[in-house]
C-alpha cells in the first residue's frame, strides 16, 4: 500500500492522476484519512518540539514584543473557534480548510529553512534539521490530501489562497531575526494543530462503522 | 493652651495607634497564575496564587483579553473551580485563540497585577482519568492472564474525534514497589500475562490527548490471581524423578563395567619385555651375563645339533603319489650322504643344498680341490662336515629348505618352510635328529632335483629365511669340473621362496618329514676315488638346458640298509639289470679331505632283510654320521 501511494503521488505530479488511481487498487478513504491524520500529528509534534527548543534560549522579553498571532498570514482564513462550530463544518470544507492551510505554509517553510541556516541560536543545527523534516512531512501530507480531495467531491477541491508576504528575509539584526523566526513558528504550530484536528474529525466521521478508530 | 495640648495628644494618638495595634498594612502582593487547564478542549480553568495580602482583605480579579480584540473581560466564574480559580465555560472558551490573562489582587491600600499569561486552550488540555475500569482474570490454554478494560473520561468527546486519547496502564504486585508500565495506544482493553500464581495485583490506567498532558491515574483496581502452579510444578517433579532414575541406572552400569571401561579408556601400557632379559642382571652390571642371557643358545646355530634338527624338520615334504616310486629309488643313491647335499646347500636361502646331484658329486670329488671356495654352494658342499661348526647355519638352512619341498612345484620352485631357519630350541643336539634332518635335506634335494629350474642360477649366500632359495641344482657350472660333469647336472635350483613357504606352511617347525622328497639320481659312473657320480633323473622335469634327458626305464633300487662296512644294501626292485649303487653321497661330498672311499661304492643289490628304517629307506642321516664316512 505504501508503494502504491508513492506511485500514485508521483503520477499525480505528472498530471496523470486519474490513470494512476485507476491503475492502483483503490485505497479506502478510511485508510487514507488515517494515514493523513497520522502525518499531520507528526507535523504538529515536530513544530511543538521546535518551539520549545527555540523558547528555551529565547529571552522572555522577546515574547512581550512579539507580534500577535492575529498577524499570522493565515489569520484571514475563517476557521471554527469552538467545538460546536467545528463539528458543524462539512467534510469537504474541513478538507478544504486543511489543504488551504497546508498550502499556505509551503513558502514560509522554505523561508524558515533558509533562515535556520544562519539563525543566531545555540541549537541552530537541530532547528535547521527539524525545519527540513517539517518541509518533508508537509509535502507528503499535501500529496495525500490531494488524493483525498479527489475522492471527496468538488467542494473539497477549493483551496483558499493565503499568500505569504513576509519576504525572504526575516530580519536584519539578531533580535529581530529571532523574534520573527519565533513568530512564524508559532503561527505554523497553530495551523498544524488545526489541520490535525480537522483531519481527525474527518477520520472519525468516515469511520462510522469502526467506532474504535475514534 | 488647651488646643495645643489636644493637638499634641491627637498627634500622639495617631502615632501610637498603629504601634499599639502591631500591624502594617500594605497593598497586596503580586499574585501569580499558576496554571490553566482544559479537560476536554471546551472549557478551561485557571488557578492563581495570591501574594501577600498586606494585612488587609484583598480581592482578586482575573481579567482576560482575547487576541483579536482589545476588550477586557473579567472572569465569569470564580467559584466553580474552587478558590483562587477562574472557570471559563463553553461559551467563554474559544480555541485557537490566545487568551491574555491577568490576575489582579486588590486591597484597601492598593492592588497588584500579576504577569500576563498567554493561553491557547488547545495546548492546555489535560483530560480526566479513564473511568469504569475493570480487571478480570481470564484463561488461555490453562494459563491465566489479566484483562483490564476501561472507558474514556466522560467529558472528553472522543466519539466525534474532537479529542483523541491514548491510554497507559500500570501493574504491580501488592508487595512490590515498582510499577510495570504498559502503553495501550487507542485501545480500551489490555491483557497482562506472566502472572505469578496466587499473587495480588494492582492496576491503574491513565490517558492523554494527542497533543496534551497526561491525566491523573485512575483509581486502583485490585485483583488476586488463583493458584495454578500445581500443574506447572507437577511436570517438574516428574522430570526430576525421571532424570534421577536415569542417573541411577547409568551409575549402576558404569559401576558394573568399570573394569572394562578402564581397560578401554586407559589400556594398560605393556612393559617392555625382552626374552632372556633380566633386570637384575642389568643392575648387577655384568655385561657378559646380560648379553649371554639375551643370546639364545641356538641362534645362530653353531652346533651340529641345530643343524640336524633343522634338517629333520625339513624332511617333511609332501610328494605327489606318482613320484613316489621314483623317489624311492633315488633314495638309495643318496642314502647317508646328506652331508654332501648339505654342503651344496646355499648359505643363503637354503638353495643349493641339494642343487644338483651331479654337482654334489662333483663337489665330493672336488673336496680336495676347492677348499678355497667361498660359502657358495660348492664350497659348502665340499666342506660340509668341516664347516660343521661354522657355516652350518647356512647350510642348515639350505638343507632345511631343501627338505621343504612343497607340493607346489608349479613353477619348478621348491618352497621351503621358513621355520627351518629359526634356530629354535627345538633343535636338539640329538645326533639322530641331525641325521634325520640331513636325510630330510637330502630327500628334499633329491626330489627337487627332479624339478630343475633355472639353470645357471647361482647359489645365494643369504641365509635369512627371507631369502631361501632352494638350490636343488647348483647352477654353477663353473663349479663343476669337466670330469665331474655328468650327463646332467643338478642345475636346477629349486629356488625356494621362503615367502612362499612361509605362506604355505607356517613355521611348521621342524617336524620330521612325513614325506620324503625323493629324487632319483642315476649313478653315472664311479670314479677312481670311489665316488659314485650320480646323475639326476630328469624324470618329469626335463627342463634343464642342454642336458639330455635321462633315459628312463633305469632301474632304481631301494636301499635296504647299510651294513657294517658302510655299504649300502640295496633292495632290488622290480626292475632291472641296472642297479645303482647307492653311494654315500654325502660322504663323498662332505669329506673333502677324507677319502671318500670310505663310502660305499659298490653297493650290491641286496635282497632281503637288512636293518632298515621304517619304510625301507635308509636313513641317510644316520649313515652319514658314521665315522667312517
Amino acid at each position: 500500500q505504501k508503494l502504491c501511494r508513492k506511485t500514485v503521488e508521483f503520477m499525480h505530479r505528472q498530471l496523470i492522476m486519474l490513470y494512476m488511481v485507476a491503475a492502483c487498487r483503490a485505497v479506502a478513504i478510511n485508510d487514507l484519512l488515517d494515514r493523513a491524520s497520522e502525518r499531520s500529528d507528526i507535523l504538529h509534534s515536530l513544530s511543538t518540539t521546535l518551539s520549545h527548543d527555540l523558547d528555551s534560549q529565547f529571552p522572555p522579553i522577546g515574547r512581550v514584543i512579539m507580534p500577535r498571532p492575529s498577524m499570522c498570514h493565515t489569520a484571514s482564513l475563517q476557521t471554527p473557534i469552538d467545538k460546536y462550530q467545528a463539528l458543524q463544518v462539512s467534510e469537504s470544507d474541513l478538507l478544504s480548510l486543511a489543504r488551504s492551510l497546508l498550502q499556505a505554509w509551503e513558502d514560509p517553510l522554505a523561508v524558515l529553512s533558509t533562515s535556520a541556516n544562519t539563525l543566531p541560536h545555540p541549537a541552530q543545527s537541530s532547528i535547521s534539521n527539524k525545519i527540513q523534516e517539517l518541509q518533508e512531512h508537509s509535502k507528503n501530507l499535501g500529496d495525500g490530501l490531494d488524493i483525498l480531495s479527489g475522492k471527496m467531491g468538488p467542494a473539497a477541491q477549493t483551496i483558499a489562497s493565503l499568500p505569504y508576504r513576509g519576504g525572504n528575509d526575516i530580519g536584519e539584526d539578531r533580535i529581530s531575526k529571532l523574534i520573527n523566526f519565533n513568530f512564524l513558528l508559532s503561527c505554523f504550530r497553530r495551523d498544524s494543530h488545526k489541520i490535525d484536528s480537522f483531519l481527525k474529525i474527518l477520520r472519525c466521521r468516515a469511520a462510522k462503522m469502526q467506532p474504535e478508530m475514534c | 493652651m488647651k488646643k495645643a495640648v489636644e493637638l499634641v495628644l491627637l498627634l500622639l494618638l495617631l502615632f501610637f495607634t498603629p504601634h499599639i495595634m502591631g500591624k502594617r498594612y500594605s497593598p497586596p502582593g503580586k499574585p501569580t497564575l499558576t496554571r490553566c487547564r482544559s479537560p476536554e478542549k471546551e472549557t478551561f480553568t485557571c488557578w492563581w496564587e495570591p501574594g501577600s495580602d498586606g494585612g488587609l482583605p484583598t480581592t482578586h480579579a482575573l481579567y482576560y483579553r482575547k487576541e483579536s480584540s482589545e476588550r477586557v473581560y473579567e472572569c465569569p466564574d470564580y467559584h466553580t473551580a474552587g478558590e483562587n480559580s477562574c472557570f471559563f465555560n463553553k461559551n467563554d472558551t474559544s480555541i485557537w485563540v490566545n487568551y491574555n490573562i491577568t490576575v489582579v489582587a486588590t486591597n484597601t491600600l492598593g492592588s497588584a497585577f500579576s504577569d500576563p499569561v498567554d493561553v491557547d486552550v488547545v495546548y492546555i488540555v489535560k483530560p480526566n482519568p479513564p473511568e469504569k475500569q475493570t480487571v478480570t482474570i481470564m484463561e488461555d490454554k490453562g494459563w491465566p492472564f489479566l484483562r483490564v478494560s476501561w472507558e474514556p473520561p466522560q467529558k472528553a468527546d472522543t466519539r466525534s474525534g474532537w479529542i483523541t486519547l491514548i491510554y497507559e496502564l500500570r501493574v504491580k504486585l501488592e508487595e512490590e514497589n515498582e510499577w510495570e508500565m504498559h502503553l495501550a495506544g487507542h485501545q480500551k482493553t489490555f491483557n497482562i500475562f506472566s502472572l505469578r500464581s496466587g499473587g495480588k495485583y494492582l492496576v491503574e490506567v491513565r490517558c492523554k490527548p494527542d497533543h496534551g498532558f497526561w491525566s491523573e491515574w485512575s483509581s486502583t483496581s485490585y485483583i488476586k490471581v488463583p493458584d495454578y502452579f500445581h500443574r506447572e510444578k507437577s511436570v517438574w517433579i516428574l522430570l526430576t524423578i525421571f532424570s534421577a532414575f536415569i542417573f541411577l541406572i547409568l551409575t549402576w552400569l558404569l559401576h558394573m563395567n568399570s573394569r572394562s571401561l578402564k581397560n578401554c579408556i586407559l589400556p594398560p601400557v605393556p612393559g617392555p619385555k625382552i626374552k632372556g632379559f633380566d633386570n637384575q642382571l642389568l643392575k648387577n652390571g655384568k655385561s657378559d651375563e646380560i648379553f649371554s642371557a639375551l643370546m639364545v643358545s641356538n641362534f645362530p646355530p653353531t652346533t651340529s645339533s641345530n643343524y640336524e634338527d633343522l634338517l629333520v624338520e625339513y624332511l617333511e615334504v609332501y610328494v605327489p603319489v606318482e613320484q613316489e616310486l621314483m623317489q624311492e629309488e633315488s633314495k638309495d643313491l643318496h642314502g647317508g650322504c646328506l652331508k654332501c647335499e648339505r654342503s651344496t646347500s646355499d648359505s643363503d636361502s637354503g638353495r643349493g643344498s641339494c642343487d644338483s646331484h651331479t654337482l654334489l658329486m662333483d663337489k665330493c670329488g672336488e673336496t680336495k680341490e676347492e677348499g678355497r671356495h667361498t660359502d657358495r654352494a660348492s664350497s659348502r658342499m665340499l666342506t660340509e662336515a668341516q664347516r660343521h661348526q661354522k657355516g652350518w647355519e647356512k647350510d642348515t638352512l639350505t638343507y632345511a629348505h631343501g627338505d621343504m619341498v612343497s607340493p607346489d612345484m608349479s613353477n619348478g620352485r621348491v618352497k621351503t618352510w621358513p621355520s627351518v631357519f629359526s634356530p629354535l630350541p627345538q633343535y636338539s643336539s640329538n645326533p639322530l635328529d641331525k641325521q634325520s634332518s640331513l636325510e630330510m635335506a637330502k630327500q628334499h634335494c633329491l626330489s627337487t632335483s627332479s624339478c630343475l629350474t633355472q639353470p645357471g642360477h647361482s647359489t645365494k649366500e643369504a641365509l635369512g629365511p627371507s631369502n631361501w632359495d632352494f638350490c636343488l641344482g647348483n647352477k654353477q657350472p663353473h663349479l663343476l669340473h669337466p670330469q665331474t660333469q655328468v650327463g646332467r647336472q643338478l642345475q636346477a635350483h629349486s629356488e625356494v621362496n621362503i615367502s612362499n613357504i612361509g605362506r604355505k606352511q607356517a613355521p611348521a617347525g621342524l617336524q620330521s618329514p612325513a614325506l620324503r622328497s625323493t629324487e632319483y639320481v642315476e649313478v653315472q659312473r664311479v670314479n677312481e676315488e670311489d665316488l659314485v657320480l650320480l646323475q639326476p633323473v630328469v624324470s618329469g622335469c626335463g627342463r634343464i638346458e642342454g642336458y639330455p634327458q635321462m633315459p628312463k626305464g633305469k632301474d632304481y633300487s631301494k636301499v635296504k640298509g647299510v651294513d657294517s662296512d658302510n655299504m649300502l644294501l640295496l633292495q632290488r626292485e622290480v626292475m632291472e639289470e641296472d642297479w645303482w649303487t647307492g653311494n654315500c653321497y654325502t660322504s663323498s661330498t662332505v669329506n673333502t679331505t677324507q677319502k671318500p672311499t670310505a663310502c660305499i661304492h659298490t653297493a650290491m643289490p641286496v635282497q632281503g632283510d637288512m636293518a632298515l628304517a621304517m619304510n625301507g629307506y635308509v636313513d641317510t642321516a644316520t649313515m652319514c654320521t658314521l665315522p667312517t664316512c
